[in-house]
């Protein structure tokens, strides 16, 4: 996966926080198809082909932010403004959740190993020896490998000791877990939306910033103008990825203008309950595992590719849908945005009917620069009683919802968990093969991205930054907070 | 000779510079050398208005040494200023 800091996510924070600027200013429809020239100017140094290259990408990533699919919606004789126009009068659906600019695309060759130059044709050969498929061949005094029979196991790679072997993946096909990253015919990336589970590792892994997301943020930049009641709900990631405490960052999201604001551990709670409910239940009955069911990628990867977890899955619905309830309980007339790390709750958002946008963490952050809001500056809000839910904040971290299942199941005896900590290309084999060998466990609790939430495709800073600033009082002081000892996990 | 007095450094953490990759730099614990560390105090500093200031030729983040702004800074570009201001 890419550093979550990179000329790519610079580039693209830059021309989301100008689109709202402008959005909030209403000279978007006169400017918009200004911004490409703005952010990238005549005297810049490009580092696609040319500048040209590059403002056309920026004016497709403007079309993905305003919620346009590139692939079907594309017509290069149409100006952004007009798109624009077509923004106002109608809100986009919130899915397809991806979409792809082929002309960003490198058309990168199918993934190979290579042996280079600092191969030094040495005595022992171990590459040699270990290949299993016998396609080493030595000439020049060096070693070469015969295509046509190399099944990519990576053999050689490890064993060659001057690190001569090296791998050339292809990132977006390497990162899907589903293998619903694929090649049209004409060398350019398609999404098999059959296969696809919304992950968004895909989009975060394209070095060429061809995968892209499909926002939504214009359905809640209007609902703001025009001051709807609004009820955000803040999922249990965002603690750490602003410069202050969760108080401040309520705060600061009713200074954006939402009307109130619920944390998704409220619903966690909920989640949790019937959880344990159902484990107590099945450790009575003796049928076995159960999996945890808050994870929305997970959900469509078993829809998609596991069938046979259909009645594994615990039955509760999601942290958000059950915020969402409350949300709409406490005013049925309010619009519920959740706030999240995660691409793939827009589709589950899509199927709840509860729902009524979804943002990113880093869509947010551009709202708050566009609006000008300084977290740091915010007064603390008043928290009002968590005692009850205020554990589920720790649904953010792989092993947090799990712990809080455990405490919550009435049941005497030991519960054993075994975590899905990220789901990758080998992870998703591993489950496959659950259905002839159960996992010997009575919780399986899975989430999708290593590490959990705090590293999910939405995120603004990496999880060794955010789990620092996460608890307490830390994030009002980001920096002094860096060197405080991290209290060891329980 | 007179003890060298430290590096002051302040890191933006105002929101824009944070979420534009100034959250990077508070790792400085990690990927700053040692004896460079040492010799600096390293604290927060609220929105220095860098982003708000038209007349600025860099983005953020910005960082200040010693009472001196520096923008677009990466854990890189941290390393080497503070390795020559410390060592000068």
């Amino acid at each position: 996966m890419l550093e979550l800091n990179n000329q790519y996510t610079t580039i693209k924070r830059q021309v989301h926080t100008e689109v709202l600027k402008q959005f909030f200013q209403d000279t978007l429809v006169q400017n918009v198809d200004k911004i490409p020239i703005q952010l990238i100017p005549k005297q810049r140094i490009p580092t696609r082909c040319c500048i040209y290259k590059e403002r056309a990408m920026v004016r497709y990533r403007i079309m993905a932010f305003l919620g346009f699919d590139i692939e079907r919606e594309d017509d290069e004789m149409k100006s952004l403004s007009s798109y624009v126009q077509e923004i106002m009068e109608e809100d986009k659906p919130l899915s397809p959740l991806l979409t792809t600019i082929s002309t960003a695309c490198s058309s990168c060759p199918p993934d190979r190993y290579m042996i280079s130059d600092a191969c030094r044709g040495c005595f022992a050969r171990p590459c040699l020896s270990n290949c299993p498929k016998d396609c080493i061949t030595f000439s020049g005094g060096k070693a070469h490998i015969d295509e046509s029979r190399c099944i990519r196991c990576g053999k050689c790679m490890e064993v060659c000791p001057f690190h001569a072997v090296v791998h050339i993946p292809v990132p977006c096909e390497q990162a899907c877990p589903v293998d619903a990253v694929k090649k049209n015919e004409a060398g350019y990336v398609e999404i098999d939306w059959d296969r696809c589970i919304s992950c968004g590792k895909c989009a975060i892994s394209c070095p060429f910033g061809a995968i892209v997301e499909r926002s939504t943020i214009m359905t809640v930049a209007k609902k703001l103008k025009n001051r709807d009641h609004m009820t955000a709900i803040i999922a249990p990631a965002i603690e750490g990825q602003f410069p202050g405490t969760l108080a401040q960052i309520k705060h600061a999201l009713l200074a954006t203008g939402f009307t109130s604001v619920i944390e998704v551990s409220e619903g966690a709670h909920e989640t949790c309950l019937h959880e344990a409910e159902e484990l107590a239940s099945r450790k009575r009955e003796g049928t076995g595992f159960m999996t945890t069911s808050c994870c929305s990628a997970y959900m469509t990867l078993v829809g998609k590719h596991l069938p046979f977890l259909e009645n594994r899955r615990s039955s509760a619905l999601s942290p958000m849908a059950y915020t969402a309830m409350l949300a709409k309980e406490r005013n049925k007339d309010t619009s519920v945005i959740f706030i999240g790390p995660c691409l793939a709750k827009k589709d589950e958002a899509a199927s709840l009917g509860t729902i009524d946008g979804v943002l990113t963490f880093s869509e947010l952050a551009s709202l708050f620069v566009a609006k000008d809001i300084d977290v740091r500056e915010m007064d603390a809000t008043d928290l009002e009683d968590v005692s009850r839910f205020e554990d589920c904040r720790e649904f953010a971290l792989s092993g947090g919802a799990a712990a809080c299942v455990n405490k919550r199941a009435a049941i005497g005896d030991e519960i054993s968990f075994f975590p899905v900590n990220g789901i990758d290309r080998k992870m998703a084999r591993v489950m496959k093969t659950w259905e002839k060998r159960p996992v010997d466990a009575d919780l399986v609790e899975v989430m999708c991205c290593e590490g959990g939430c705090i590293n999910g495709p939405g995120v603004v800073v990496k999880p060794s930054v955010a789990l620092r600033l996460r608890g307490g009082n830390r994030a009002s002081s980001p920096v002094e907070a860096m060197r405080a000892i991290l209290k060891p996990k329980e | 000779m007179g003890k060298k007095e430290k590096v002051s450094v302040r890191i933006c953490v105002g929101t824009a510079c944070f979420v534009q990759g100034g959250a990077d730099l508070l790792l400085y614990q990690d990927f700053l050398d040692p004896v460079v560390l040492a010799g600096c105090d390293i604290h927060g500093i609220s929105c220095i208005s860098g982003c708000k200031d038209d007349t600025m030729a860099v983005r953020p983040p910005y960082i200040e040494i010693d009472g001196k702004v520096f923008g677009e800074m990466t854990q890189d570009k941290l390393c080497k200023l503070l390795r020559e201001a410390v060592h000068a």
